[in-house]
């Protein structure tokens, strides 16, 4: 018996080193921690199940497509287009990009196979092909995740040390200038990494499957990241050989925990489930602390600090345009705009938290569910529907979310970033997989409950004093004002003596602590405040949706929340609005709208189904967009409008024009969709339009005399000589292209020198 | 517009030609040029000594020559073509070995891994081995350990096997000196001499004129992201001390 369970043990184990060699590949050739990982996956999975049972391919030409052509390609793509613009961004955005990359291919598998049909794969060889060593009972297929295994981490323990590529990919992290100086190409390097990450990835999510007996499941095989991620943890995300110890360690203690618990244990499979998160956090707990680096950290994000008083300002314009725009909606849309601000309130917390401090927390909705359990059972009043949620409920749930966050970030704390990052992930898949699947009542302290009854709570809406929140309308001001409040509470922090110290801590953590600051306290404190907010906007989401079930805390959701949070700019009270409604509300919209185009008209059904599912897969694209503008949408906005100061005309025009909508839409000319657009476009458009007609007064002299073009004969009359002069007249004449100019002033060409033409340089 | 520069066309001018030659050069970090038209040129077979204080532009005009940076205005030549835009693996692979500021090795690489790195350029590993074992036995003795173990010194040594081992037509040296002992600087400069004895041509930025301007045949004087004096060292250093430097 116990043999049996160890040889399980070790394929599972060898499965999860296969992952997790893939993962410390990619980390350490680019910097960049592949959440997508299992992603890749999954989608190496369910594509070879397409080619094998759907398509009735044979098999071994399927394994050759999926690893030859399909793994690689993917790696290969995701480097070219996406991760290669990564460099030098903050930690957040990779890992952000990453994380749609995740969201979207999630998308992608659910639309191309729907997760209503059961999926069963077959081992290789099948089940019935087994030896029989000392009575145990070992199938081919065990055998093939075992041999595979031992040749990649014999593979690639030669790569690293044997070989020079190998050697050149561990220094492609460190310094790539220095590499290029070496006459070695590091985005080459990097995408021959990415390639044999991915290849890596997709043979564990083909072998995984039938090793655990169940059917294909793509949110299961996405988060098989996690469990590699755990495993490459024993290595410090560095080492391959410690991190295959730790898959076996990982495989093992999951076979032996179902194997020999206890039977009356009845909550050991989700303890199973949550194995590798809890793992996870022994290691961190052992992990020694990290060196501080002297350098400050460079990256490309700016986010500028409004003062008190102009956020003050925003804030109650926030306030006067939903109570204006509540009068355009009807009132099934309420709802949905009270989550998008609830959701608002969540994002807030990480405005904080990233934003300011540059930590992070990627399941900010777990502590949200935190604060709803507690609030649930602590500050429920009253009977039937007259049932209220008091104050001291929504208090004590706010402080169990900070006192959780404090107990989460603990072991992180002394760590880089990425480690809480990931702390706070794993968190999320325990409160997933224990904390809501607790159900049934059972004895806690002496008391006979079930934390999650039934799987489904209804919380109801809070009431203090004359304030009730069951009213629609109240319950929609009430939580923009506490957005406005907490938003301009933010800034203000932001602002205060503490606000600096969190600003010192995020650019150079080795200053700051030479200046005496106590980094684990600040953290510590920074991380409780940021939760405290993710709980209460957690406990108002709950409200607005008044029944919960585990689905509403899933780790998707955190995820969207953050990436969208990221594109808005995390580095705002604005783009946690942005981020907010978008998250909250601005998806089951346009699901939603697109669905009843689709019942409205049933010939465009299809149509309309592809549109909506395309925007869901399209998520993935998000993160392109963030490479490029990793200080998010409102800080481009922000330039652009700090631009039109010197013309207020034109903001107070685009002031009436809303004005003018808003009446129109109010009397029921045009409709609400139209009216929405219409006023976005027209303020995203506005420095364009400014520049248009105020030219003259938005632009320096010189710019307005480029923009208005000298005639190409009174160069050097009018205006002097510009570079690259030469090359421009040659154009306008229609002159062929000239070699080499004499003069400093032509155009520099691109022009790599061939080989054989360089007997000079070459002695 | 590609550049069709016949090949026989360059060899005649062998000998009069530059070994590296920037014209007119401009470079940007984003809105701040630093380099406002550089002009400098590496006769074959030379020393040139960049010299100035602090933030005039050495470093920048170090990184565009090595391919590391781009331009925005004005070329780029090695021995008389214009490689304007050339990358840096490129730039390496054609005998233009550049090292950097600070330390040019991998911290995390041990200090054969590192020679192998530097093999990227075409030479063996064997050769490059030999080449820097000989010169500092040092290394020899300390091949397996990690280079960002081992003391200032020894890093810069290490750096410098690059240029022993890979045989380049230029070298490009950014602040040898920078956090080392005076005594090491000046044996380190050895090295360099004897370099140029084989005929390398060598570009090397310094800020601390004195160790540099013995074995320099040229030197250049750069302030505020120009060139602003040429020529014989012994002229230069009297400028730099009684003018720039302050002594």
């Amino acid at each position: 018996m116990f043999l049996t369970f160890t040889v399980l043990g070790l394929v599972l184990g060898a499965v999860y080193a296969i992952a997790a060699s893939g993962l410390v590949l990619t980390y350490n050739t680019s910097g960049i921690f592949n959440f997508a990982h299992g992603a890749q996956a999954m989608i190496g999975a369910f594509t070879f199940y397409q080619l094998q049972v759907v398509w009735g391919v044979p098999t071994l030409l399927a394994v050759a497509i999926v690893l030859g052509i399909l793994g690689p390609l993917m790696g290969y793509l995701l480097h070219r287009f996406i991760m290669g613009g990564l460099r030098d961004t903050a930690e957040v955005t990779k890992i952000v990009v990453t994380v749609a990359i995740l969201l979207g291919f999630v998308s992608l598998s659910h639309w191309v196979w729907s997760p209503q049909d059961a999926r069963m794969v077959r081992m290789f060889f099948g089940a019935d092909s087994y030896v029989s060593i000392g009575g145990v009972v070992i199938r081919y297929h065990e055998i093939i995740c075992l041999v595979a295994a031992a040749g990649i981490a014999i593979g690639l323990r030669l790569l690293f040390t044997k070989s020079r590529m190998g050697v050149v990919m561990r220094g492609a992290v460190d310094d790539p200038d220095l590499l290029r100086l070496n006459g070695h190409d590091p985005e080459r390097v990097a995408a021959i990494a990415w390639a044999m990450g991915s290849t890596l990835a997709v043979l564990a999510g083909i072998l995984i499957t039938p090793v655990g007996g169940g059917a294909l499941e793509a949110n299961a095989l996405t988060l098989l990241v996690i469990d590699a991620f755990a495993a490459a943890l024993f290595g410090r995300l560095r080492s391959i050989p410690r991190t295959f110890v730790g898959a076996v360690v990982l495989g093992m203690a999951s076979t032996y925990l179902v194997a020999y618990a206890p039977s009356n244990w009845t909550w050991v499979t989700n303890l199973r489930d949550a194995l590798p998160m809890i793992l996870l956090f022994v290691v961190l707990l052992v992990l020694p602390q990290d060196r501080l680096r002297g350098a400050a950290v460079r990256t490309r994000e700016r986010y500028e600090v409004p003062t008190v008083r102009r956020a003050a300002i925003w804030g109650v314009v926030l306030v006067v345009a939903t109570v204006a725009f509540r009068q355009l909606i009807d009132d099934s849309s309420v709802g949905t705009l009270i989550l998008g601000l609830t959701f608002a309130i969540i994002a807030l917390s990480l405005t904080l938290l990233t934003g300011y401090a540059g930590e992070l927390n990627l399941a900010p909705i777990s502590f949200g569910a935190i604060a709803t359990l507690v609030a649930f059972h602590t500050g429920i009043t009253g009977q039937g529907l007259d049932a209220r949620m008091s104050l001291t409920g929504l208090v004590l749930g706010v402080l169990a979310a900070a006192i959780t966050g404090a107990l989460v970030a603990l072991p992180a704390l002394r760590l880089r970033g990425l480690y809480l990052a990931l702390a706070t992930l794993a968190f999320g898949g325990i409160v997933s997989s224990m904390v809501l699947r607790e159900t049934q009542p059972r004895s806690w302290f002496g008391h006979e409950f079930a934390l999650f009854p039934q799987g489904t709570i209804i919380v109801w809406p809070l009431k203090v004093g004359p304030l009730d929140l069951g009213d629609q309308d109240v319950f929609l001001y009430t939580t923009a004002t506490i957005f406005a409040v907490l938003g301009v509470g933010v800034i203000a922090l932001r602002n205060s003596g503490y606000g600096r110290r969190l600003a010192a801590m995020k650019d150079s953590p080795a200053a700051a602590v030479m200046l005496g600051q106590r980094l684990v306290r600040l953290k510590l404190s920074v991380f409780m405040i940021s939760t405290a907010i993710a709980g209460l906007g957690g406990i108002l989401m709950s409200m607005a949706l008044s029944s919960v079930t585990s689905d509403h805390f899933v780790y998707t959701l955190s995820l969207s929340l953050v990436m969208l949070t990221v594109v808005g700019g995390i580095g705002y009270v604005s783009g946690a609005l942005f981020g907010g409604l978008i998250a909250g509300a601005g998806f089951s919209l346009i699901v939603g709208t697109f669905n009843e185009l689709g019942s409205a008209h049933p010939e465009h059904a299809s149509t309309f189904s592809i549109i909506s599912h395309l925007i869901l897969v399209a998520v993935a694209l998000v993160g392109v967009g963030v490479a490029h503008n990793p200080s998010g949408n409102m800080s481009s906005i922000f330039a652009g409008h700090r631009f039109l100061a010197g013309a207020p005309e034109v903001r107070y025009a685009a002031i009436g024009v809303t004005v003018v909508l808003y009446g129109l839409a109010y009397a029921g000319v045009i409709g609400t969709w139209t009216f929405g657009i219409l006023v976005a476009v027209l303020w995203m458009a506005l420095p364009a339009l400014g520049l248009w007609l105020r030219a003259e007064r938005l632009l320096p002299p010189e710019a307005l005399a480029a923009r208005r073009g000298v005639p190409l004969e009174l160069v050097g009359v009018d205006v002097p000589y510009p570079d690259g002069f030469g090359g421009q007249l040659d154009r306008t004449l229609g002159l062929p292209a000239r070699a080499r100019r004499a003069t400093p002033t032509i155009p520099a060409q691109a022009q790599a020198p061939s080989e054989e033409g360089e007997s000079h340089v070459r002695v | 517009m590609t550049l069709t520069q016949p090949h026989d066309a360059v060899r005649p001018r062998r000998s009069e030609e530059p070994v590296l030659e920037l014209v007119g050069v401009r470079a940007a970090y984003g809105a701040i040029e630093v380099l406002k038209g550089v002009d400098l040129s590496v006769p074959a077979g030379t020393v040139c000594a960049l010299l100035g204080p602090n933030g005039g532009g050495k470093t920048t005009t170090m990184r565009v020559a090595s391919g590391l940076m781009p331009t925005t205005a004005g070329e780029v030549r090695y021995s008389g073509r214009n490689v304007t835009g050339i990358t840096a693996g490129e730039a390496a692979r054609l005998g233009v070995c550049s090292i950097p500021e600070g330390r040019g090795v991998f911290a995390n690489l041990t200090v054969r891994e590192n020679l192998w790195v530097a093999t990227g350029t075409g030479t063996s590993l064997a050769e490059i081995e030999e080449a820097a074992y000989t010169r500092f036995p040092k290394l020899g003795e300390r091949r397996h350990q990690l280079a960002g173990s081992m003391s200032g010194g020894e890093q810069q040594m290490l750096a410098l096997s690059r240029a022993l081992g890979t045989d380049p037509a230029v070298l490009l040296l950014d602040e040898l000196s920078m956090g080392l002992a005076p005594m090491i600087v000046s044996s380190m400069y050895d090295i360099v001499g004897a370099l140029a004895a084989e005929g390398i041509s060598i570009l090397v930025a310094e800020q601390f004129a004195r160790v540099v301007l013995p074995i320099a045949d040229t030197a250049a004087l750069m302030l505020g992201g120009r060139i602003v004096q040429v020529g014989d060292p012994a002229e230069i250093e009297d400028e730099l001390s009684t003018t720039y430097l302050g002594g």
